[in-house]
């Protein structure tokens, strides 16, 4: 009788070690517990990357605030003031107007249109209207890649977890400048940044996104940012964004935004 | 359509700031703006911008014709435009930021219909400036 309880035992364990090493790593939670972020949401008004949380929280943000001045090392301060009169001499062309690159991360949360934040145990996924653009965050338990199994890419490797309603997260691999701005205001990173990102939802109808970027080749110490994100009304609908439909405004060699008639005709009285 | 225009100005005034989609704004004038009274030439309802083209007399009575940025048609049909809403043949009055360099061209600032709905570059219309 207790061999059979044995084998019975045995034969038990047998056939529920393969569903017991399928399991999801513990640091998954029940989809019961995620917060609901459900909905359309965008950006509140307030500069990219350079509010403050307190500035992020106020009702509302002004749409011209006080800028922070990244901590940038020298080698990164003289790029970015060469950025300032680019812009000012409009010579600071943004990646995304050729309409065939992602706006990466975290630049993709600096876009004016809407934005869907879809959480699942395993994963959440920003999801941007304009570009598009998809980050993948994974939550379930695995870490980052090791380094010579990594590239730059634009989005990067994100991957966090749960702390009650908070979603934490880890951002590395992003492509820096060269490759991707942070924003129309100048700010750019190296290929070293890293970002940690946490999102909880604060109101209703709002999300408070705080960030703290570090990058050893380009900032001298951590530098928090935060952004809020206000959601839409329930039957708002998410659409296409075909960068390349009717592109306009294409970009010069030496950075300058150009203007083009109904024709494909440049108009631009300054060419 | 003004009633749900207001209701949806008071539901959005925080997030209709200008903001190209895609490219930089530095070749318009940031604050300096332009009324331009003309006749609707064609609509373009696309991404990443939507587009006005309007014929606008100058000085001398000679149309020229303009070219208006707006957002995108995605951003501005939640903000209370639609697609049919600028016909060919309509008369309009326009606010635009003009290019610094003086084409005939800018973004928009505020398009007014010939039965005074007004909507602005992303959708309701711009609250007026503090005197």
């Amino acid at each position: 009788m207790i061999r059979a309880l044995h084998l019975a035992t045995f034969a038990l364990v047998l056939a529920l070690a393969p569903a017991a090493c399928a399991q999801p790593a513990k640091t998954v939670p029940a989809f019961s517990a995620l917060p609901d972020w459900s909905g359309a949401w965008v950006r509140a008004t307030g500069n990219f990357y350079e509010s403050t949380p307190e500035q992020a929280l106020q009702p509302a943000p002004p749409a011209n605030s006080p800028r922070q001045h990244p901590p940038y090392t020298p080698k990164f301060e003289a790029i970015y003031q060469d950025n300032l009169k680019r812009i000012a001499a409009d010579r600071y062309p943004d990646p995304v107007s050729v309409c065939g690159t992602p706006a990466g991360w975290p630049r993709m949360l600096a876009t004016p249109d809407a934005y869907e934040f879809v959480v699942r145990p395993e994963q959440t996924w920003l999801l941007s209207e304009n570009g598009p653009n998809v980050v993948r965050i994974y939550t379930d338990g695995r870490d980052h890649p090791p380094a010579d199994e990594m590239w730059t890419t634009f989005t990067g490797n994100n991957v966090g977890h749960w702390e009650g309603d908070t979603l934490v997260f880890h951002s590395i691999g992003m492509k820096g400048v060269g490759s991707t701005i942070l924003g129309r205001a100048g700010v750019v990173m190296s290929d070293h940044l890293e970002v940690t990102t946490r999102i909880r939802k604060v109101e209703p109808d709002r999300l408070l996104v705080t960030m703290v970027l570090k990058d050893p080749e380009a900032l001298t110490k951590p530098w928090p940012v935060a952004f809020t994100f206000k959601r839409l009304p329930p039957d708002s609908f998410i659409y296409d964004y075909a960068c390349a439909e009717n592109n306009r405004n294409p970009v010069t060699a030496d950075g300058r935004t150009l203007t083009l008639d109904t024709k494909g005709e440049v108009i631009d009285k300054g060419q | 359509m003004k009633t749900r225009l207001a209701a949806l100005s008071l539901a959005l005034a925080a997030i209709t700031a200008p903001a190209f989609a895609h490219h930089s704004g530095a070749m318009f004038e940031p604050v300096k703006e332009v009324t331009l009274k003309g006749v609707i030439k064609e609509f373009q309802w696309t991404n990443p911008h939507a587009w006005i083209q309007v014929n606008v007399p100058d000085a001398s009575g000679k149309l020229v014709e303009w070219s208006i940025e707006c957002a995108s048609p995605n951003t501005m049909s939640r903000g209370g435009w639609k697609k049919s809403i600028l016909k060919p043949g309509d008369q309009v009055t326009i606010v635009t930021h003009p290019m610094k360099d003086g084409t005939s061209a800018g973004s928009l600032v505020s398009v007014t219909l010939a039965d005074g709905t007004t909507l602005g570059f992303a959708g309701p219309a711009p609250a007026p400036k503090p005197q």
